[in-house]
């Protein structure tokens, strides 16, 4: 299992970086975590608002949520999305915040 | 020009048999003849210790190699068991006729060479021959299984030295064919050496456990543990059905209730699961007619039934014949007349096709495609139509699953011959039709540089069938439209638009059908193609 090392914490990662052990996971992993996918800096307060949106979805459901309910919900729409999380929200937005990479025919 | 690559060269120890070289790739019309990065991504070291890449650099198992000669002794042992398995009836229920006869009648011609897309836009890559994997495996019969005598062996050519390398090389082999079949149609001899692919990927799962994650652990496992291979539970289901209600609302005016567990309804829909999380506006577009049309239909929330992926079709036969099953039950408690599959190509073959192999007694309820009912609702004028709604180009994929294996060509093109006057096909179409690259579980497939791998290669020839299509009017200011009735082909549209830069570049989008017959519907104001969800 490939393995990941953020602000001195070492992290178990599948081939693509998503996290595996999702209970591991904390603000310093997602801010480390954050360069990787092409966001500068800091994360603002627009980006939490996103990854606490993603994992309270996938606290309850197990999935992550479909990005017209992200978008939807959260009342932005791709392009935002896409600035704030250029590799996309598949990618960047879930792997920052935790969840296991999408399966299935998605 | 590739180099030569020998059956003999698949048994040397370490190094990488073929390399995917840029310029040999066949190429693709401006502004894609120039790519801006490297087609495929390279492996870091670390994953390239962990995972055997020594066919052509790429994973999609990803092996990791023997620790002691014990332990390739035993790991060859048990492929030969599971081989010996394949040529009895009682192991192989499915496929034994066809397995036998294209390893007995294959006399290496070639033709199906030149119909293979992955073979034919990798640059003539001497490993994706479809004649490849079966004479692999006619050789270890020969050698290992029949164990005929040297001096045959020397006279038929049929000698192999299997060591662990072989299998490794083999496994990965057999994850580089979509199962398009399009070699099959091509053979003059009833041949059909994708299907070999797929043997090969049974033995390898069914008697080693060994598959792509994607498919087996997260794909037909989690299906029958959750519901589905997406990891969507029937509490999420629901979740998700109730947002495609609220949007139907928002973008129709339309207040539609989905029907969930009707009893004694027509008709089970089965939608790819797919749909529901990815490309909510096609599940939304099937309530639309259906409704409008009168249908009574419903969707099942029970775990498996809501989704109508079967991938065992491509890799496993228990895997298979478990999901086929649990879906027909699914259908015989809500006792429903028919189980309809919708927007599915793969979940064609495995449920209407191959399901009859499992499928017995009362189990074995009538199942067919949702494509002639769309036809009959869209040409019977029971909604009402404008074309000039769809005034933009518009081009047709077909699925090879419902298309070339299936037969089922002419529904759909009516459909858009009526509601589309920029309908324009493909060159080859229909039966004859290009693979999206995507086929048997790769549109799944992504880890590592797979992705890369069927972007770049199995996905190629059909990019370059869509560009001409539209080569009339190729920039991206004019907004076209492929329609793709196929979930696992969206999946490969969009990776594969996306490593190419095709929005950006040719303004294409892809979609469903269904999309386009709402996108048509006199009495619904606003467009429902949403062109901004490219």
């Amino acid at each position: 299992m490939p393995q990941i090392e953020l602000a001195g914490k070492k992290y178990e990662v599948d081939e693509d970086g998503f996290l595996q052990e999702l209970d591991k996971w904390n603000e310093e992993f997602a801010q480390a975590y954050a360069h990787t996918e092409d966001i500068e800096g800091t994360l603002t307060e627009e980006h939490w608002k996103l990854i606490n949106y993603l994992r309270n979805y996938y606290q309850q459901f197990g999935i992550a949520p479909m990005i017209r309910k992200i978008c939807k919900d959260l009342g932005i729409d791709m392009k935002k999305l896409y600035e704030l999380f250029p590799t996309g929200p598949a990618k960047g937005a879930c792997k920052l915040a935790g969840l296991s990479k999408p399966t299935g025919c998605v | 020009m590739n180099k030569m690559i020998h059956i003999k060269d698949f048994s040397r120890p370490g190094g990488q048999l073929t390399e995917i070289d840029p310029a040999e790739l066949m190429p693709l019309p401006p502004p894609y003849d120039k790519m801006e990065k490297a087609p495929i991504r390279q492996l870091t070291d670390d994953q390239r210790k962990r995972m055997d890449a020594s066919l052509d650099g790429i994973v999609a198992i990803g092996l990791t190699p023997p620790a002691t000669p014990e332990e390739e002794k035993a790991f060859i042992e048990k492929f030969l068991a599971g081989l010996e398995k394949l040529f009895t009836v009682e192991n192989n229920w499915t496929f034994l006729q066809p397995l036998v006869h294209t390893l007995d009648y294959c006399v290496k011609c070639q033709v199906c060479s030149d119909a293979c897309p992955t073979y034919e836009a990798s640059g003539h890559q001497e490993i994706y021959r479809p004649t490849m994997r079966p004479e692999i495996l006619r050789r270890i019969i020969s050698t290992y299984i029949k164990k005929e005598n040297s001096l045959l062996r020397k006279f038929k050519d049929s000698d192999i030295d299997l060591n662990w390398q072989t299998l490794a090389r083999l496994a990965e082999l057999a994850y580089r064919c979509t199962l398009c079949r399009r070699c099959a149609q091509v053979c003059l001899l009833g041949c059909d050496n994708a299907l070999i692919s797929r043997e090969i990927r049974k033995i390898f799962s069914q008697q080693m456990g060994i598959a792509p994650k994607e498919i087996h652990e997260k794909g037909s496992v989690q299906q029958l543990k959750v519901g589905s291979s997406t990891g969507m539970t029937p509490a999420a289901l629901r979740n998700v059905l109730e947002f495609a209600e609220e949007e139907i609302e928002e973008k129709t005016g339309r207040k539609i209730k989905i029907p969930v567990d009707k009893k004694g309804a027509d008709m089970l829909l089965i939608h790819n699961a797919g749909e529901f999380l990815a490309w909510p506006e096609n599940l939304e577009a099937f309530a639309i007619i259906l409704d409008a049309a009168g249908v009574d239909w419903t969707i099942s929330s029970e775990i498996t039934g809501y989704d109508s992926v079967n991938y065992g079709v491509w890799y496993d036969d228990f895997q298979f014949a478990r999901v086929a099953i649990r879906q027909s039950q699914v259908a015989k408690n809500l006792s429903v007349r028919k189980i309809s599959l919708g927007e599915c190509g793969h979940a064609h073959k495995a449920g209407i096709v191959i399901a009859d192999r499992v499928l017995t007694g009362d189990l074995n309820i009538p199942r067919e495609s949702i494509l002639p009912l769309l036809e009959d609702i869209v040409l019977s004028g029971k909604i009402k139509l404008d074309p000039s709604r769809n005034n933009f180009p518009v081009t047709l994929h077909d699925p090879c699953n419902m298309v070339r294996l299936m037969g089922i060509v002419k529904p759909q093109r009516r459909i858009l011959e009526k509601i589309c006057p920029q309908f324009r096909e493909m060159t080859p179409h229909g039966v004859e039709n290009y693979c999206c690259g995507g086929g048997s579980g790769f549109a799944i497939t992504q880890s590592t540089n797979f992705p890369d791998w069927r972007s770049a290669v199995s996905g190629r020839m059909k990019l370059k069938q869509i560009l001409d299509a539209f080569q009339d009017v190729p920039g991206a200011e004019i907004k076209k439209y492929v329609c793709a009735p196929c979930s696992n082909c969206k999946g490969q549209f969009r990776d594969m638009f996306e490593y190419y830069g095709v929005w950006k570049k040719s303004g294409i989008l892809y979609g469903g059908l269904v999309e386009l017959i709402v996108n048509a519907m006199v009495d619904i104001e606003k467009p429902f193609i949403q062109w901004e969800w490219h």
